[in-house]
């Protein structure tokens, strides 16, 4: 959207308003971040600061914003700051506020003063009139701030009197849960903040069409924060505890890694790795020093491999019917919805599928290569949207020129429409092979094999393949084995209770998540890439 | 989906022009180009009934159909590429279908098995849904997916309050409100986020979230609905953001710049233009992510209690027991026989419910690109 709404020119004089709500907002910044660590236990909410306990002095800081909101509304009304407020705060806040006093007067109803169904539902209508009437009647500037200051100031003086103190705890009836105060004042602080944030930023606007725009924009930003805060949140955990695991015995120099024969109809051939990684070297092992994933790495490998052969030529097929062959009707919208459908197929009922019509016709039990057609199945539908939709983006003009030649139209699609979404397709299929190479639930049906695999039983693909003289001729026992892969073997750590192997269910995790997010990287990278080079 | 309703046409002259173009593709290909075609379609047609039906001479039909796609791909390429693509296109939907059958046929006996009776008709399957007893094992024996069926809606529930808002706002800020070095930073992130393999979220869940919510709320043992679904709609989350960004992208930019002109805020443009144009496809975004939640397997059957029941009250959030998927994943091993079956009925629930959400979406997606006339962006 245009960048052109520039508000500060027309406004004039802002400082007393300015400070009044940027304060109120400060105050709000303050505790979220106090609520956050709170929760996180990071600070214990029932410890000491400077003498003061921390609840009340929670309290006290809410009770002040509560103060400073109510003060900014009502100099506002009275015309003693410069704002531009509506006649109404509006339905949507005043919907928003009735629930909350709908909530907070069932609570105070049925649990502090104790009264029946019928005396706490009563008291929560008319909470939730109240406040919606004092959202909505008001002008937009009391409308805004002062049921949120009521309720902040409420929040406040429960903490400052100790009513909701270090001890308190609540069990509803009939629940089996308790709120203790450790959970209970992290989360009122939490959400009194955000309110006061909220209509702070409004106040900070001045209300009107500008305030509303402030606060709006001040939940999305901050909605925004709070998920790549726990993207990376995650990420950093999961790399704190695993890599001490991970980087465990390493050793490089030549010579000093395990060997590496590879056989393939006969011939072999033998190479030492110049690094010694025991952790992605070796199987899992009671005499090793280190036990390593080694199996489930290969069997991963093997499973996208698999996985790709089967789905990515058939994809890319499909989807040069559909982009260049197949007029728009009938079948392709049968087509569309059905690739559509299967891309959003739960991946368990894949592995049902793939338990009752692979694995019976692959001699019967579990093997890496129901598993490889099972990733496929899943793997398919991406590829066939994704291909497609790079074809689409092929200019016409591309297609144009070529039959300008006098080339026929397959020859085109082989040596123009192809080539030019050749990235489109490959970014689809890299982010489709991210995807299913972290999926669990389909191969636990149809491949799962030893739950803590050692180095010998590794897969050997390649080394497998023979021939005979009897159909189907080409015989490869390792792929009619059931075999582990990395999720799996994550899975089977968990359901072992975890207990002593949590550092190696750590390194397996961090293993396989960098594996599927070097491969969403790559994919980013190289669509980001191509994109710029598009519009260049 | 350009058009869903076309004008009714008469049906005796449709198949007699088909009849005549395809007299008029026979005349003009070239016979052997037939035969080889001929050739490969049979062989393929065997191929898969030969895999259907397990029969070792499925090899041979697959070398006759390879032998007649060399001879086509030698002498006729455009015309093979041509059929042969349309053979792939066709496995799409033959995917589709195998799906159906199969996990349908394995369900089958349990829904004969559980059939209730209403009003004097049988009806296969009812009493899956009527009673509450899952008990394969002991006296008396009970197939009811009720518990998990609840189990699910939880999960579901609490996943879509975190996915739906937060995806929107999520969608509205890469699509509306970023500038754009902050975009380029934000919507890769939330790609990676679904990049994280669900049993990741799983063994973070198992080993640190249930311990913590069983302590933090004093429960009796550990698995709850509430936290579930937490993670699940983590989840579920960039795929909400991901189709409702497309969803804002596709509404005109001419809209927006009218409404700007006008002296709106960005938000107001945003609220009162943007979204309305787009609720369409953000419905259809929301819905999507809905079902992803109930598709999700690893995180619900690591921190489950994975011991059908229904909690007290129901709407009972901090126990949580078991979920469609996370039956069929912690049960598949050790059960057989008509139990077995019942993991299959719990598939068909769970596969008619999310194709059901995904042709649902479809078509609400359709409906917004007639109404915006096609993404001018």
């Amino acid at each position: 959207m245009s960048g052109a709404t520039e508000y500060d020119l027309v406004r004039e004089d802002t400082s007393t308003l300015e400070l009044g709500a940027g304060a109120t907002v400060g105050f709000a910044v303050v505790l979220f971040g106090f609520g956050l660590a709170g929760l996180f236990e990071l600070v214990a909410v029932t410890e000491s600061v400077a003498g003061v306990q921390l609840p009340r002095l929670l309290g006290g800081l809410l009770t002040l914003a509560s103060a400073a909101l109510a003060w900014f509304g009502v100099a506002s009304h009275r015309g003693l700051v410069p704002t531009d407020p509506r006649p109404s705060a509006g339905v949507v806040a005043a919907t928003g506020a009735a629930g909350v006093w709908f909530v907070v007067g069932g609570l105070v109803g049925s649990q502090t003063l104790g009264f029946g169904t019928v005396g706490w539902l009563a008291l929560a209508l008319l909470a939730g009139a109240v406040g919606f009437a004092a959202t909505a009647l008001p002008r937009e500037d009391l409308g805004t701030t002062l049921p949120v200051a009521a309720l902040t100031g409420l929040g406040g003086l429960a903490l400052l009197t100790d009513v909701i103190g270090p001890d308190w705890a609540w069990s509803p009836v009939g629940l089996r849960a308790t709120f203790a105060a450790p959970i209970a004042i992290p989360i009122i602080v939490l959400f009194c903040s955000l309110l006061v944030g909220w209509a702070g930023a409004k106040a900070y606007g001045g209300f009107g069409a500008r305030g509303r725009h402030l606060g709006a924009y001040a939940l999305v930003y901050l909605n925004v924060l709070s998920i790549l805060g726990v993207l990376v949140g995650l990420l950093a955990f999961v790399f704190t505890k695993g890599a001490p695991v991970v980087v465990q015995g390493i050793t490089v120099g030549p010579g000093a890694g395990p060997e590496t024969t590879i056989r393939l109809f006969g011939f072999a051939h033998t190479v030492v790795w110049p690094v010694d990684w025991p952790f992605v070297m070796n199987g899992v092992s009671l005499y090793a020093e280190v036990s390593g994933v080694l199996p489930a790495i290969v069997g991963t490998v093997w499973l996208v491999v698999g996985a790709v052969l089967f789905a990515v030529p058939l994809g890319v097929g499909a989807a040069v019917f559909l982009a260049e062959y197949a007029e728009e009707g009938r079948f392709t919208q049968v087509v569309e919805v059905a690739t559509n459908a299967l891309w959003s197929t739960p991946s368990i009922v894949f592995g049902l599928f793939g338990y009752a019509f692979l694995v019976p016709r692959f001699g019967g039990s579990k093997s890496l290569l129901s598993g490889m057609l099972t990733l496929g199945f899943m793997l398919l539908p991406l590829v066939v949207i994704t291909s497609r939709e790079a074809m689409l983006a092929v200019p016409d003009d591309y297609r144009d020129a070529s039959a300008a030649l006098g080339v026929s139209k397959w020859q085109t699609i082989r040596s123009v429409v192809v080539p030019a979404s050749l990235p489109g397709v490959i970014t689809g299929v890299i982010l489709g092979v991210g995807r299913i190479a972290g999926e669990t639930a389909p191969i636990l049906l149809t491949m799962a094999g030893a739950t803590e695999p050692s180095a010998a039983e590794t897969a050997d693909v390649v080394g497998g393949f023979a021939l005979s003289s009897s159909p189907p001729f080409v015989t490869n026992p390792a792929l009619l084995e059931a075999t582990s892969a990395l999720p799996y073997q994550l899975y089977a750590i968990i359901s072992a209770g975890v207990g002593g192997d949590a550092a190696f269910g750590w390194g397996t995790a961090l293993v396989l998540l960098v594996v599927v997010l070097t491969f969403y990287a790559v994919g980013i990278a190289s669509r980001t890439y191509f994109r710029r080079k598009l519009h260049e | 989906m350009s058009d869903l309703r076309r004008p009714p046409h008469d049906g005796r002259r449709s198949v007699q022009r088909r009849v005549a173009a395809t007299r008029e593709f026979v005349d003009e290909t070239p016979s052997t180009a037939l035969a080889a075609g001929l050739v490969g379609g049979l062989a393929l047609i065997g191929v898969l009934v030969g895999f259907l039906v397990q029969s070792p001479l499925t090899v041979l039909a697959l070398g006759a159909f390879l032998a007649a796609f060399a001879y086509g791909w030698l002498r006729h390429q455009a015309l093979t590429a041509r059929a042969m693509t349309f053979a792939m296109t066709a496995s799409t939907i033959l995917v589709l279908g195998l799906i159906t059958v199969f996990i349908f046929a394995e369900a089958w006996p349990v829904f004969e098995y559980a059939s209730g009776t209403v009003f004097g008709v049988q009806v296969p399957g009812l009493e899956l849904f009527t009673t509450t007893n899952w008990s394969p094992v002991s006296e008396p024996i009970g197939y009811s997916l009720a518990p998990m069926i609840h189990g699910t809606v939880m999960v579901t529930v609490v996943a879509t309050a975190v996915a739906g808002p937060l995806g929107v706002a999520a969608a509205l800020f890469i699509g509306e409100i970023a500038p754009p070095t902050v975009r380029e930073l934000v919507k890769p992130g939330v790609e990676i986020l679904a990049g994280i393999p669900s049993i990741v979220y799983g063994f973070i869940g198992f080993t640190i979230l249930s311990p913590w919510a069983s302590e933090a709320f004093d429960l009796v043992g550990q698995g709850t609905y509430l936290f579930v679904g937490l993670v699940v709609g983590l989840m579920a989350l960039p795929t909400v953001v991901s189709v409702a960004e497309d969803a804002i992208n596709s509404v005109p930019e001419s809209m927006k710049s009218g409404s700007l002109a006008l002296g709106t805020t960005d938000w107001q443009t945003m609220t009162a233009i943007t979204l309305p144009a787009a609720s369409s496809g953000v419905s259809a975004a929301v819905l999507l992510g809905v079902g992803r939640a109930i598709g999700e397997t690893m995180a619900a059957t690591v921190m489950l209690r994975n011991s059908p029941a229904l909690p007290e009250p129901l709407y009972n959030a901090f126990y949580g027991y078991e979920t469609l998927t996370s039956l069929i994943a912690a049960r598949y091993g050790d059960a057989h026989g008509l139990q077995f079956n019942a993991l299959f009925a719990a598939g068909v629930v769970l596969f008619v419910t999310v194709l059901a959400l995904s042709v649902g979406s479809q078509i609400i997606e359709a409906r917004m690109e007639r109404e915006l006339g096609g993404n001018q962006g």
